[in-house]
């Protein structure tokens, strides 16, 4: 057994009287590459947003490489942590969004070299020759004194990735990284994100993109209504899903790619 | 098919194209035009204007330090602005219900009085209220500063002070909008790198809210620079005071009215120059 990285345990969270996520379970072991589907609305990128707690959660907790995110235990009680070190539980949770979001005032250098200079205080030289060597790795080093609107799509998701890559997260949450894309950029960002499975990254990817979950994910976790409905082997998964749920969703991609 | 292979052994004369053209907006451009000379020449005709006194006051030594002061009192007082406005538009997008509504009566105050009430105010209430100004160093009885108000509240203070804080009520609901205009989606991924909120607002917000608010800040710039004429009521010397107390001796009120307007456009000049040039250096990405 691999020692598990992301511990989810029964997290909960509401927005005022509706509730996503009733009660997710979910232990991710190092290396693993987790597929997250289930129909838009299904609670997805909330799960996502309470990993690293860019949402808070109403009860149950999540653990990120054994430490507890976002609170602290006091008796009985969990006590929200103060901003700054919510911020620097975050170093560790790399996050790349379905709007690539990447700062529009800065260069794809800068961008790359952000999270170094300003969150880990690293020299300029150093931060530099790393950000050189990710935009190497995403291929894209001709981009990098280009400025985001400058870029593609697909350019600048993998500015994107390369961006958090640079803060050496010990896990990546990926949020329909793919979906604003057409398909000729989706290939260029799903190669680059195969990539990051194949250097052993350890990673939860929610996506409608069946050639993402069904080529390199190892397993796949399906929600629907704030559940966990199915949660299996990614091949397995996609041979014989088990729920009537999962069933219905899959023959709705099938259909959609005639 | 049968015009494709026509035209390629006889091929068809070029055609003038015609394009309609606007008679109407020309009709009237000539009529502004014969309007604008009109005014002009009945200017001319009447004599309004001593051309040579009007050169000699545009350089007078007086009329000069006017226009120097209300330069540095405008400019001044829009750095205060931009600073308290930065602060009051803080308070008011930061979640908390207090901070929020004291920055809101703040702008509800200071947008909805007249500036030459708020001039004056400083002026005459302010040594009321308060006969002394001391300030102590922090646990001694040694005074950094002790001095009775009036003394302090100089003319140039309190004008400093009552335009920059009537004008940073406007100023801090154009950053406000600056910072609300900067998605989200940004701010989002730059607390996801591990950035705290102070970073967030440093490194992502407040750059791109500066660019957005720029061309606003350019046309508040200006106009501040006008309404130091205000100060003139509390006794400062700036531009349009000099003017009118020349004239109130000699008479030549056109002359010093055209002298003080012709440094105002100077001034604007030198504000829309600044702003010209500052969105060309950070142009929007
Ligand atoms: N900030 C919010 N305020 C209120 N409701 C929200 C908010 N964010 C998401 N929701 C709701 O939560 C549900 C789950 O959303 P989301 O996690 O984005 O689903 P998915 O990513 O699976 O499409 C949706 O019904 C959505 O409307
Ligand atoms: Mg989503």
């Amino acid at each position: 057994m691999s020692q598990t990285i992301i511990s989810i345990d029964n997290v909960r969270k509401s927005y005022g009287h509706f509730e996503v996520l009733k009660g997710i379970s979910l232990d991710v072991p190092r290396g693993q590459v987790v597929a997250l589907l289930g129909p838009s609305g299904s609670g997805k990128s909330t799960l996502l947003r309470c990993i690293n707690h860019l949402e808070t959660i109403n009860a149950g907790k999540i653990h990120v490489n054994g430490e507890l995110i976002g609170y602290e235990e006091r008796g009985h009680r969990l006590h929200q942590l103060p901003d700054k070190q919510i911020a620097r539980q975050r170093r560790a949770i790399g996050m790349v969004f379905q709007s690539f979001n990447l700062f529009r005032h800065m260069t794809v250098l800068d961008n790359v070299m952000s999270g170094p200079l300003q969150v880990l205080r690293q020299n300029r030289g150093e931060a530099r020759t790393k950000a050189l060597e990710l935009l190497g790795l995403v291929g894209l080093s001709d981009k990098a004194d280009s400025y985001p609107s400058q870029l593609s799509g697909g350019q600048q998701q993998r500015v994107a990735i390369a961006r958090t890559l640079a803060m050496e997260p010990k896990v990546l949450l990926l949020d329909e990284p793919t979906s604003a894309l057409d398909p000729e950029l989706s290939k260029e960002v799903i190669s680059t994100i195969r990539g990051l499975a194949d250097l052993g990254y350890t990673m939860m990817i929610a996506t409608h993109e069946m050639s993402i979950a069904s080529s390199f994910c190892d397993r796949a976790v399906f929600m629907a209504d704030g559940h966990v409905v199915e949660d299996r082997p990614a091949a397995e998964f996609f041979a014989a899903p088990r729920e009537a749920r999962t069933r219905q969703f899959l023959d709705h991609y099938a259909d959609s790619a005639h | 098919m049968m015009t494709a292979a026509q035209s390629h052994f006889a091929p068809e004369p070029v055609q003038e194209v015609v394009h309609r053209r606007n008679w109407g907006a020309w009709l009237l451009s000539f009529l502004c035009l014969g309007l604008i000379l009109a005014v002009l020449r009945a200017g001319i005709e009447a004599r309004i204007l001593d051309p040579e006194l009007f050169v000699q006051y545009l350089f007078s030594e007086q009329i000069l330090i006017g226009a120097r002061n209300a330069l540095v009192l405008g400019s001044l007082a829009m750095v205060l602005a931009c600073g308290v406005g930065l602060v009051v538009a803080l308070m008011r997008v930061s979640g908390n219900p207090i901070m929020a509504s004291i920055a809101a009566i703040y702008v509800y105050f200071f947008r909805g009085t007249p500036m030459l009430i708020q001039l004056l105010f400083w002026f005459n209430a302010v040594p009321i209220m308060f006969g002394e100004i001391s300030i102590p160093l922090p646990f001694t009885d040694i005074m950094l500063l002790q001095a009775p108000t009036t003394q302090m509240v100089t003319p140039f203070v309190a004008a400093l002070i009552g335009l920059s804080l009537a004008e940073a009520g406007y100023m801090s609901e154009i950053i406000r909008t600056g910072i609300q205009a900067v998605d989200q989606g940004q701010q989002a991924a730059a607390r996801a790198l591990g950035m705290t909120r102070a970073q967030v607002m440093r490194r992502v917000v407040i750059p791109q809210a500066a660019r957005i608010i720029l061309p606003a800040g350019g046309n508040q710039y200006i106009m501040m620079l006008k309404s130091t004429s205000l100060a003139s009521a509390i006794g400062y010397l700036e531009l349009l005071r000099i003017a009118t107390d020349i004239y109130s001796s000699n008479f030549l009120v056109v002359e010093l009215l055209t002298v003080a307007a012709v440094w105002y456009l100077v001034m604007t000049a030198f504000a829309t120059g600044i702003q010209t040039m500052l969105e060309k250096t950070f142009p929007l990405r």
